[in-house]
């Protein structure tokens, strides 16, 4: 299976903001709650990897409640990738 | 006057699911009221043995998985030699869910269904018409959830399950007319399960949030459910909510 590294998540990440007219920090600390980052906007993020990886990442919820920076995302889509 | 001829309280119960929580408080209250039980589970647990062999005549437990029609069938057969015919089924075994339903895939969806709404219309199916082929009357119990009423995030096809047996439950309730009543409690989310994915001042949020400042345990759901099966009480169709006042 292809996959997506961590800067090009990165990217795609930045990709669904700019649809909301937000920008993506270029610190991986930043809080998500602080940029309006959702969780229907990690599954929207996840759509878009799986669009380019040409599979689906299916998981389960739990790891979603523990993710709170920019970091915390692209470390779960790197990892669900590699599942 | 009415000649309404009275439920007997059931005298062999099947539970489905029986191996843990609320399946195995179920078993073991109703043994302890001197009823009949059979029980599967896909493990028989030590709990299990345990009552196995403190009733050694009246409990049959057996390994099946609820999904496999043929197993199950062949586990009523033997109870019906054993213990006699079952006039009471408990239709308990589930499985979970914790997953986004866009990030659910489709044969999990098919699972948590198969396991959760088809396998136990299935069981029901043959329990009744072993019951009703011999002119008896029953009981039947469908344990569902919060879930069937009220919309959960990341519970989608579990809600769907869950649901779709409150439904069957009226609808079998007004198909079996006078011979069969059909019940479905509804538990609220027991904080045994919740704690597997919620932090402990996630669990004691919710608990202060539920107007009687408590979460669901498998023994508030008990006696509700030994009422159905025991109890001459005319209660029909219906799925009855078990949870602290959380979902009002």
């Amino acid at each position: 299976m292809e996959t997506l590294d961590r800067p090009a998540v990165r990217k795609l990440m930045g990709e669904v903001l700019a649809v909301q007219g937000k920008t993506l920090p270029a610190d991986d600390t930043a809080k998500l709650a602080d940029i309006g980052f959702r969780s229907l906007d990690f599954s929207e993020l996840a759509l878009r990897v799986e669009d380019e990886i040409g599979d689906e990442l299916n998981f389960e919820a739990a790891g979603l409640r523990s993710i709170e920076t920019i970091g915390d995302v692209l470390d779960l889509l790197v990892e669900i990738q590699g599942q | 006057m009415s000649d309404f001829d009275p439920f007997p309280p059931v005298s062999v119960v099947l539970v489905s699911g029986a191996s843990r929580g609320l399946g195995l408080a179920i078993v073991t209250d109703l043994l302890e009221r001197g009823v009949k039980v059979a029980a599967f589970a896909r493990t028989v647990t030590p709990e299990l043995e345990a009552l196995a062999s403190k009733y050694p005549e009246d409990t049959q437990f057996g390994s099946v998985d609820v999904t496999d029609e043929k197993a199950a069938q062949a586990f009523v057969k033997e109870v019906e030699a054993r213990l006699g015919v079952i006039d009471g089924l408990v239709n308990n075994a589930a499985i979970g869910q914790d997953s986004l339903h866009v990030h659910t895939s489709s044969d999990r969806i098919a699972q948590i269904i198969e396991t959760n709404l088809t396998a136990p219309l299935v069981l029901t199916r043959f329990v009744l018409r072993r019951l009703i082929g011999k002119g008896l009357k029953g009981r039947v119990v469908n344990v569902t959830s919060i879930c069937g009423q009220r919309g959960y995030q990341g519970l989608v096809a579990y809600s769907a399950t869950k649901g779709g047996l409150d439904a069957a439950t009226r609808s079998l309730a007004r198909e079996l007319g006078g011979r069969v009543l059909v019940n479905s409690v509804a538990p609220g989310f027991f904080a045994s399960e919740m704690s597997a994915v919620l932090g402990a001042n996630q669990l004691e949020s919710i608990a202060r949030r539920t107007p009687s400042g408590a979460m669901t345990t498998p023994e508030d759901v008990v006696p509700t459910v030994r009422m159905l099966l025991l109890e001459q009480t005319n209660i029909n169709g219906q799925s009855i909510v078990i949870d602290g006042g959380g979902s009002i």
